[in-house]
């Protein structure tokens, strides 16, 4: 059964590149430009995965993990942070609130692919 | 700060090396760069005063597929998305930056345009984010010489000669955290 991944991310230019490189490993991609929009598609969606952002307008990423993890039915749900931020302060908090990795902008396809696979179940 | 941009004098001129982005809100500092074929993105918020320059350059092409692999829009992106995560972070928004390009040369005749594809792309990066582009001074077969006043917007940019120093080797690769993953 095809894996369905919603990718967060406030740059248009970045969410097609992550469409290309998931679709093109197989997977279902829905796409949201920041945590606001994120939560309103998932309120009716559920998918495999979530890859987010950190710095969105409106609802960033941490806000994001911790509404998610909030929910009781994505408590256990793989959340990926892509982003061009590498600071331990920032990565701790994402870990604290949730997240399941840490992937530093620019990524690449194949680290992603794998980085999926491991936190897929 | 991001980068290493190297402090070029006590005027505060910065200048901004390839691979690196700048910005900032200090009226008094400049920022400079040489280009040939890679591109610098200027940006400039008039409402939130603040401005920042990201000077880009695209790998060697692989099979002769410019930006058909991938690194173009890698490390296009990646350069576009961290000015425009620094000048958010200072209080610009998208809809009120305006956007300038400058370098984008095609120095070598008979080489792939690798300078028109630059150019193609940083154009198109802005279009789908929003951003409006008031001025570009790309292409020809001639480097430049840009200084940006980043915080006030001002820009003056003129062509050098073709045997300005350029060091178009150092970004043929990406930031050595960049893909990093590390899982919880």
């Amino acid at each position: 059964m095809t894996k369905t991944i919603l990718t967060v991310d406030d740059s248009p230019s970045m969410r097609m590149l992550l469409r290309s490189a998931l679709t093109e490993r197989g997977y279902d991609v829905a796409e949201a430009e920041d945590g606001v929009a994120a939560l309103e598609w998932l309120d009716s969606n559920a998918p495999n995965l979530v890859i987010t952002d950190i710095n969105m307008p409106r609802m960033d990423g941490f806000g994001l993990i911790e509404q998610l993890r909030a929910r009781s039915r994505f408590r256990d749900m793989p959340i990926l942070v892509l982003t061009t931020e590498s600071s331990d302060e920032k990565k701790a908090r994402a870990r604290q609130a949730g997240a399941t990795g840490w992937i530093v902008k620019p990524f690449d396809p194949e680290k992603l692919a794998s980085a999926i696979r491991r936190v897929s179940h | 700060m991001i980068g290493a941009p190297e402090a070029a004098s006590a005027a505060r001129r910065v200048n901004v090396l390839q691979g690196t982005t700048f910005v900032t809100d200090d009226p008094g500092i400049v920022l400079t760069t040489i280009l040939g074929s890679c591109i610098a993105c200027c940006l400039h918020d008039p409402r939130a005063r603040v401005g920042g320059m990201n000077h880009f350059l695209l790998s060697e092409p692989r099979h002769g597929r410019i930006g058909l692999d991938g690194e173009a829009e890698r490390y296009g992106v990646y350069a576009m998305e961290l000015l425009i995560n620094e000048m958010l972070k200072k209080g610009a928004s998208r809809s009120t930056m305006r956007a300038h390009l400058y370098g984008g040369a095609n120095l070598h005749a008979g080489m792939h345009a690798i300078g028109t594809e630059n150019s193609r792309f940083a154009r198109a990066f802005l279009a789908k984010d929003g951003i409006a582009l008031s001025q570009a001074n790309v292409g020809g077969d001639t480097p430049r010489r840009v200084e940006f006043r980043a915080a006030r917007g001002q820009v003056r940019c003129r062509v050098v000669g073709s045997d300005a120093p350029i060091d178009e080797t150092k970004a043929t690769s990406a930031p050595r955290s960049s893909g990093d993953v590390e899982l919880f």
